[in-house]
C-alpha cells in the first residue's frame, strides 16, 4: 500500500514509519528535517498548505496524520483543524478511503470528563474538548473528518493517545498519566489500522484509546483490542509494579 | 451596553450597528478596513494582546464569520475557526458577559422538509465554507459555554431580512444570560450557558 504520513518526522513519527516500511511504500512529510535513517521518501510540507496537502496525496492509497503542535495558538489551528480540512480535500480529490488521525485522549474526553470520579471512561462519548488549545484544535480536526465521513466514500480512524513512554526510560515509582504505551507498541497499531478491512469497522469514523491495559481502570481500550486487534504490550507495567 | 460586532465590512453588520447605535455605544471590527460611522478597531482576532484590548470593557459581543474577498475554503475556516477562538479566549479573560454567535439555518438544510427541526437537533453541515466554518464557530462556541466562562447565544439564522436579524439581536441582547456567566479568572464554575434560536424558515 503506498501511504502518505503527514508530520512523519515528530516524535511518533520515526515508530510508525519504521514499524511501516517493511510492508508499505512510505511517503513521509514534515516541515522538519528527516532522521538519517527514516525509511521511505521525505517531502519537505506544511499540513496547512492545501495545495500541498492534495499534490502529496496524489496515488496514495491511504493517509496517516501524525502533524501535531500542541501550545502555539496560531500554528496549532494550523496545524490539527486547517491540517484535517486540507487532508480530508486531499482524501478526496485523489479517491483515498482510508485515513488514519491522530491525536490526544482529550480530542473527546476534556475537563468536564471526570478522570477523578470515573472508570471505562471510552472513546465513543460525545466529543468534548473544553477549551485547551491542544485540545479544542484537534477535536475540531476530528469533527471536520465526521463531517466528510458523513458526504464521501471515505473511512477514518482516529487514534487517541494520552502518554507516551520509553520502557527503558522508566523508572521505579514515576508519575505517568492515566493512560500510557510505548512507542514501539504504539506504531504497531498503525499496522492494524491500515490491514483491517473498511467494512469491518462499525461506521466510517471510528475513534480508538491506544494504550497499554492499564490495572486502574480509569479508561478503556476495550474497543481498541475487539475490533483492530490490538495487543497490549506489557512493557509499562514497571509503573505501578 | 457597549456592544462589540465583527464582520463589519458584511452588509448585515452594518445594518445591525445602524439599529443598534440608537440605543448602544457600538464598536465594529474587521480583518481589513472598513469606513463607518461608528467606532471601528482593525482587528485580525488574533490570539495577542490586542484582541483582549478589542474585547475590554465590551458588555456583550455579535459575532459573525464572514469570508474575506479572495479567500479560498481552507483560509475561509482557518479564519472562523482560530479567529472565533481567539476573541471567545479574550471575551471570557476581559469578563464580557455574552456573546451572540450569528449561525445558519443552513446547518438544518438537510433534514426532509417535512420535519419540525428544533434547535437542540444535530447540525448537518455540508464539507465546505460557510456551512462548515460556522458549524465549527458554533462547537467552539459550544466548549467555552461548556466551561461556563461565557453566556453564548447562537442565532441561526434562515433567509430573513437584516431588519429581522436586528430584531433579533435586540431580543436577544434583552433577554438575560441564560444562567450567570463568570469571568475566566474566577475560578468559580458556572453552570452552562449556552442557548440556540432559530430565526425564519429554514432553507430546503
Amino acid at each position: 500500500m503506498n501511504v502518505l504520513i503527514l508530520g512523519g518526522t515528530g516524535m511518533l513519527g520515526p515508530y510508525v514509519a519504521r514499524e511501516l516500511a517493511p510492508a508499505h511504500n512510505l511517503r513521509i512529510t514534515d516541515v522538519n528535517p528527516p532522521e538519517d535513517d527514516l525509511p521511505g521518501e521525505f517531502l519537505h510540507l506544511d499540513v496547512a498548505d492545501l495545495d500541498g496537502v492534495v499534490a502529496a496525496a496524489e496515488g496514495m492509497d491511504a493517509i496517516v496524520n501524525l502533524s501535531v503542535l500542541r501550545r502555539d495558538r496560531r500554528i496549532a489551528w494550523d496545524v490539527s483543524t486547517r491540517g484535517c480540512y486540507n487532508m480530508m480535500q486531499a482524501a478526496v480529490a485523489h479517491n483515498i478511503r482510508r485515513v488514519i488521525n491522530t491525536g490526544p485522549h482529550y480530542t473527546v474526553a476534556g475537563p468536564n470528563v471526570t478522570e477523578c470520579f470515573d472508570y471505562d471512561i471510552g472513546p465513543d462519548i460525545p466529543p468534548q474538548s473544553g477549551t485547551n488549545i491542544y485540545a479544542i484544535t484537534k477535536s475540531m480536526g476530528l469533527e471536520i473528518c465526521r463531517v466528510f465521513t458523513q458526504h464521501h466514500d471515505i473511512n477514518v480512524q482516529t487514534y487517541l493517545f494520552y502518554n507516551f513512554k520509553d520502557p527503558e526510560a522508566i523508572q521505579p515509582g514515576d508519575h505517568y498519566a492515566p493512560f500510557v504505551i510505548s512507542w514501539e507498541n504504539a506504531a504497531e497499531v498503525f499496522t492494524l489500522g491500515l490491514d483491517i478491512e473498511l467494512n469491518a469497522l462499525p461506521s466510517n469514523c471510528e475513534v480508538f484509546y491506544v494504550f497499554a491495559d492499564m490495572p486502574h481502570g480509569k479508561f478503556t481500550n476495550e474497543k481498541t483490542k475487539r475490533i483492530l486487534g490490538f495487543q497490549p504490550r506489557q512493557d509499562v507495567e514497571i509503573l505501578w509494579k | 451596553m457597549r456592544i462589540l460586532i465583527t464582520s463589519a465590512s458584511h452588509d448585515r453588520s452594518a445594518a445591525l450597528a445602524d439599529h443598534l447605535a440608537g440605543g448602544h455605544e457600538i464598536r465594529l471590527t474587521e480583518r481589513t478596513h472598513v469606513e463607518t460611522e461608528h467606532e471601528f478597531v482593525l482587528s485580525a482576532l488574533g490570539h495577542d494582546r490586542s484582541t483582549n484590548l478589542l474585547t475590554r470593557d465590551i458588555d456583550a459581543i455579535v459575532h459573525s464569520v464572514e469570508p474575506q474577498p479572495g479567500e479560498d475554503a481552507s483560509a475561509q475556516l482557518d479564519a472562523a475557526t482560530r479567529g472565533t477562538y481567539n476573541l471567545l479566549m479574550a471575551a471570557a479573560e476581559e469578563g464580557v458577559s455574552q456573546v451572540i454567535l450569528l449561525s445558519t439555518l443552513e446547518l438544518m438544510a438537510a433534514y426532509p422538509h417535512v420535519y419540525r427541526v428544533r434547535e437542540t437537533w444535530r447540525p448537518l453541515p455540508d464539507t465546505q465554507p460557510p456551512t462548515l466554518s460556522i458549524h465549527l464557530a458554533e462547537q467552539i462556541s459550544r466548549e467555552f459555554a461548556r466551561e461556563g466562562s461565557l453566556g453564548i447565544k447562537i442565532l441561526r439564522l434562515g433567509d430573513v431580512s437584516n431588519k429581522t436579524v436586528a430584531d433579533a439581536v435586540s431580543e436577544a441582547l434583552a433577554q438575560p444570560v441564560p444562567l450567570a456567566a463568570s469571568c475566566r479568572s474566577n475560578e468559580s464554575t458556572a453552570p452552562h450557558t449556552l442557548s440556540i434560536t432559530h430565526v425564519g424558515e429554514r432553507p430546503q
